[in-house]
């Protein structure tokens, strides 16, 4: 492939990310996007060179001054939509970047141009990295340096013959660059993509080592937020089924460390409710008070349970990253211990609910301990249980008109004994009797309940909580309804359960004096909710990389920062111990210094992060050292940067170079003759190359006559023979 | 016309009668190609006349040779306008200066007026005489040669004169295998006379025009003329080397290349020539101590110019 046409590609190409980042952060409106779309696609196929669009274009002549009417009109446009439109400089500027790309991309000719193409795209990519912390981000911009390492690339070659040194006259140029392949190699094309990697390296060791002062100065607030509804003072009976089929994911929960949990389903809590009015459940206390904070602030405690700790399971933790979501509520496995995340003050109410003062603004990250409760062997067997006042005044009411919902109750519990037995046999006779149908517009009836229970037999979480809840109240037990989330969707890959809008979940509490609230869920389980396709795992897979996106970094903190360099002062200064103690250890008998290597392998264990991030921080500037030469090298005779005339002296040069390594010095005053002949006093094996060197050296810096590129390519070939000479001057 | 051939032929016509002296010999034949005259300064009896003897022998071109004494005249070298009776008026009878080869032997001998005799046909390749311009035939080489060691009685040359050199060659004495050889040789005669031309004078010019032709890259003119420069400059020099010195080097470094078989110049052909053209030259500083220029303390003068200036890459 040609380099001019290459060059048009990449540059091209160049746009095109750069537009698909800002059409990505919906900064792009349709008017503005689709003649966009085409005039990419259009010049795309000229730079191909498509014979019916050149033949076309040419046809199509504009004078260059009609072009600056419209730049001027386009900067008009700005001002207006700065001040009347968008009102906002990041829109309206926006919107004037894609028509500058657009007036570009049709008048590309000039070298001017191009330069041009590639600040607007700078631009571009800025802006829409400004605008976003999502991972979708990452390909963009990878796509992004890869064009742009490309287009800078082919610029500076398709400039290069146009200002050649000046101690070359202009007819030997002109041989002599005919003698260079003019088109992409494949040496070429692979180094280019090299480059391009290198630079994404050095960019993720450069993001991660320099200071810095805050994240997202221009993040948006608006149009992400996550609309969900059920999670306020009241809910409504079907309001969660109109959720049931939303993908959107609404928060990721990992369980750090913990092997034990199991990881097929986690509930979620969000919310209880005590009181239900018939058609809808809402709280009978609204007061709310704020958690004890220990910890600076950091860490909220939950009152406690005041339960015996016999009757708590293992804790669990949980770190959760909740996306903006129209309400205040935070979400925990139940029952929540400590809070904590960067918050000012947490809330609670009376049955356990947490609250943030009011619904976060932005992506947020906490973690807390929950302990599930377990149901006391005692009770389990007890015929009678006593209930606190404060119990049985508050979650023992029930709407007035249910009598057909307490024959039902008392004709399905009327063979158990206990109450755990009857809890049971109405939670079982749900499971049994009902369907699981999202197909219920119960929005619009009177009564919800009895609809389900006697009319219908097929409902949702919510008729299942409410249908069990109504039916224990009624026979004197109390419960109560709870929403949040079911997470049943555990990616393997990153470790964490994915909990999605369709998530949503209603589920009931029971209590028992002495164990608590237990949890019983009525509602069968549905399989269909979770996709079952051959892409999931690549789903799974992909949501991870988001997740560790987001953690590495868009919460990529001056803190995290310190604590990177903390942890690599940590572990050199574990280091220094370790080699003072291997000192002492070398004049100690053999056996302790067995013992102490055993302690000492058992001890040193650096930080993860520092350690590769030193790795590949060394391992680069390695690479570029050892390389250097060879690059160089093959800079010199495969760009055709130079001409043959500035290639030989270069890798004149590099020979003389090489050859001071060894320690044999040239003076300036020095021929390369002269050089010659030290070199053969000096260091006779390398001697026959540096003559070789020298001779095509002086034909081809001297003569009239330049160097054919195969007569470069064995210089070039002999001085990397002579790099590779063993270190051993005479 | 295989130009290198031609003149290896010639080096080694020369080498059947000088011995181990092929740098000198070398040199001798760069000077002919470049146009140049050749000042031989060296002890007497180390072949100084036979060199130039069997240069001219090995050319098949006329030769001619003047011992220069002091009671020599200005006519005995360019010659005489004497009246023909026989044509009632003045004819110019040729001096032994019209030759192709002129052989000016001891020419510290002699004053400085005929000395200065030397200088037009030198410099200009023609000789005035009574009015009259008479052109000098081409190639016209004058070989002069002087001995430093002896100084009574001896007229040094003018600067003007010793500038119309291009080169001053010393030859030295032999290694002792080579003297053997010398001694060995069973000819009563003597040995350049038994030489055969190897070159017309048609191919003297022919090789001539071809050393023109030579390619000095820009580069290298700067490092020729960066080196001059070095000797205007030079603290140890009172005076530095002119622009015909300068041009001279140019011409010079140009036949070398001819003589070693490139149509290019190499920085070597410079710096190889450097001391050898421009040390005839300069003048050294009388305030470092040197009361008396020799002919090595000169050469290493500007040896060690040379050597402060980097050769371009």
């Amino acid at each position: 492939m040609l380099f001019d046409r290459a060059f048009t590609i990449s540059a091209v190409l160049l746009a095109t990310t750069a537009f698909s980042g800002l059409v990505l952060v919906q900064s792009v409106p349709l008017w503005l996007a689709f003649p966009t779309v085409i005039i990419l696609i259009i010049s795309l196929l000229r730079a191909e060179g498509n014979g019916i669009i050149r033949r076309a274009m040419a046809r199509v002549t504009v004078s260059a001054t009609l072009w600056n009417i419209l730049l001027i009109c386009a900067f008009l446009i700005l001002l207006i939509d700065l001040t009347v439109v968008s009102q906002d400089l990041l829109p309206a500027g926006i919107h004037f970047l894609v028509v500058l790309l657009d007036i570009k991309l049709l008048t590309l000719q000039q070298r001017r141009d191009y330069r041009h193409l590639y600040a607007i795209s700078l631009m571009a990519i800025l802006a829409s990295a400004a605008l976003t912390t999502d991972a979708w981000f990452i390909p963009i911009f990878l796509l992004y340096l890869l064009a742009a390492v490309w287009m800078l690339l082919l610029y500076h070659l398709t400039h290069e013959p146009d200002d050649l040194s000046p101690g070359i006259t202009s007819s030997s140029t002109a041989a002599g660059h005919a003698t260079f392949p003019s088109g992409l190699t494949r040496r070429f094309f692979w180094l280019t993509n090299g480059t391009a990697l290198m630079t994404i390296a050095m960019t993720l060791t450069i993001f991660f080592l320099i200071p810095r002062i805050g994240a997202g100065m221009f993040q948006k607030t608006s149009g992400e937020t996550v609309r969900t509804t059920g999670f306020s003072d009241r809910v409504d009976l079907g309001t969660i089924g109109s959720v049931k089929q939303d993908p959107q994911i609404v928060m990721r929960v990992e369980l750090p460390d913990q092997p034990a949990v199991q990881k097929d389903r986690l509930y979620l809590r969000g919310l209880a409710y005590d009181q239900y009015n018939g058609r809808s459940w809402n709280h009978s206390e609204t007061r709310r008070r704020s958690l004890n904070s220990v910890d600076e602030g950091r860490v909220f405690l939950v009152r406690s349970t005041g339960l015996p700790p016999g009757n708590l399971s293992i804790p669990i933790r949980q770190d959760i990253l909740l996306e903006t979501l129209d309400t205040a509520v935070l979400f925990a496995a139940p029952f929540a211990e400590r809070v904590s995340g960067e918050f000012l003050t947490v809330l609670t109410d009376t049955m356990g609910g947490l609250y943030l003062p009011s619904p976060p603004s932005s992506r947020i990250r906490y973690s807390v301990t929950s302990h599930v409760t377990r149901l006391a062997q005692d009770e389990r067997t007890a015929s009678t249980l006593v209930y606190p006042d404060f119990i049985r005044s508050h979650y023992l009411q029930v709407p007035e008109e249910s009598q057909l919902v307490k024959d039902l109750a008392h004709r399905v519990t009327q063979e158990a004994t206990t109450p755990f037995g009857r809890v049971l046999a109405i939670h079982q006779h749900l499971l049994e009797n009902y369907h699981y149908s999202l197909e219920n517009d119960t929005v619009t009836l009177r009564h919800p309940l009895e609809e389900f229970l006697f009319t219908r037999k097929t409902g949702y979480c919510e008729h299942y909580a409410t249908a069990m809840v109504v039916m224990l109240r009624t026979i004197g037990i109390p419960a109560r309804l709870v929403t949040g989330f079911l997470a049943t969707e555990w990616n393997e890959f990153g470790g964490y359960f994915t909990v999605r809008q369709r998530d949503a979940h209603a589920w009931v509490e029971v209590y028992f004096p002495s164990s608590g609230w237990i949890i019983m869920d009525p509602t069968p389980t549905v399989s269909a909710a979770v996709s079952t396709s051959r892409w999931a795992p690549l789903t799974r897979f992909g949501e991870s990389v988001r997740l560790q996106w987001d953690r590495l970094f868009v919460r990529y903190s001056a803190k995290d920062q310190l604590a990177v360099v903390h942890g690599v002062r940590e572990s050199r200064d574990a280091l220094r111990e370790q080699a003072s103690h291997w000192g002492s250890l070398i004049s100690a008998p053999i056996e302790k210094s067995f013992s102490g290597l055993v302690h000492v392998a058992h001890t040193f264990r650096p930080g993860m992060l520092e350690l590769i991030t030193g790795v590949v921080v060394v391992g680069l500037a390695l690479l570029l050292l050892i390389l250097r030469d060879r690059i160089g090298l093959w800079a010199t005779t495969h760009l055709p940067t130079s001409h043959p005339q500035l290639a030989i002296a270069h890798l004149y040069t590099h020979m003389v170079r090489t050859v001071e390594k060894h320690g044999v010095r040239k003076s300036p005053s020095a021929t390369a003759n002269e050089f010659a002949r030290l070199v053969e006093r000096e260091w006779k094996a390398a001697s026959p190359m540096v003559a070789d060197v020298i001779a095509l050296y002086h034909q081809g810096r001297y003569s009239r006559t330049p160097l054919t590129a195969s007569e470069l390519s064995r210089a070039a070939e002999q001085v990397g023979r002579l790099q590779s000479l063993p270190h051993t001057p005479r | 016309m295989n130009s290198s051939h031609t003149i290896r032929s010639i080096q080694d016509n020369i080498a059947l009668v000088i011995k181990g002296k092929t740098h000198v010999i070398e040199m001798a034949v760069v000077c002919l190609l470049a146009r140049g005259h050749l000042l031989l300064e060296d002890v007497p009896g180390v072949g100084k006349t036979t060199l130039a003897h069997s240069l001219a022998r090995s050319l098949s071109c006329s030769f001619k040779r003047i011992q220069f004494t002091s009671d020599l005249l200005p006519s005995d070298i360019v010659g005489v306008s004497m009246f023909n009776r026989q044509k009632q008026g003045f004819e110019f009878i040729p001096g032994p200066i019209f030759a192709n080869v002129v052989l000016a032997d001891e020419i510290n001998r002699t004053t400085p007026k005929t000395q200065s005799s030397l200088l037009e046909a030198m410099g200009e390749a023609q000789i005035s005489v009574d009015n009259q311009t008479h052109p000098l035939e081409q190639p016209f080489m004058v070989i002069a040669t002087q001995n430093p060691a002896e100084y009574h009685g001896t007229f040094p040359l003018p600067e003007s004169q010793l500038d119309r050199f291009l080169m001053r060659l010393c030859i030295g004495y032999p290694t002792l295998t080579e003297e053997r050889k010398v001694l060995n040789r069973a000819y009563s005669l003597h040995p350049a006379e038994m030489l055969d031309p190897v070159l017309s004078a048609q191919e003297v010019l022919a090789l001539q025009a071809r050393v023109d032709q030579v390619h000095m890259e820009e580069s290298l003119t700067d490092y020729l003329l960066a080196i001059v420069q070095a000797t205007r400059q030079s603290e140890l020099l009172s005076l530095g080397v002119s622009t015909r010195g300068a041009l001279g080097l140019s011409k010079a470094a140009k036949a070398l290349a001819v003589v070693r078989g490139r149509d290019y110049c190499l920085p070597d052909d410079i710096k190889e020539l450097a001391p050898i053209v421009l040390s005839h030259r300069v003048m050294l500083n009388r305030t470092h101590g040197m009361r008396t220029q020799s002919f090595e303390q000169a050469e290493r003068m500007v040896l060690d110019i040379v050597e402060t200036v980097p050769v371009p890459v």
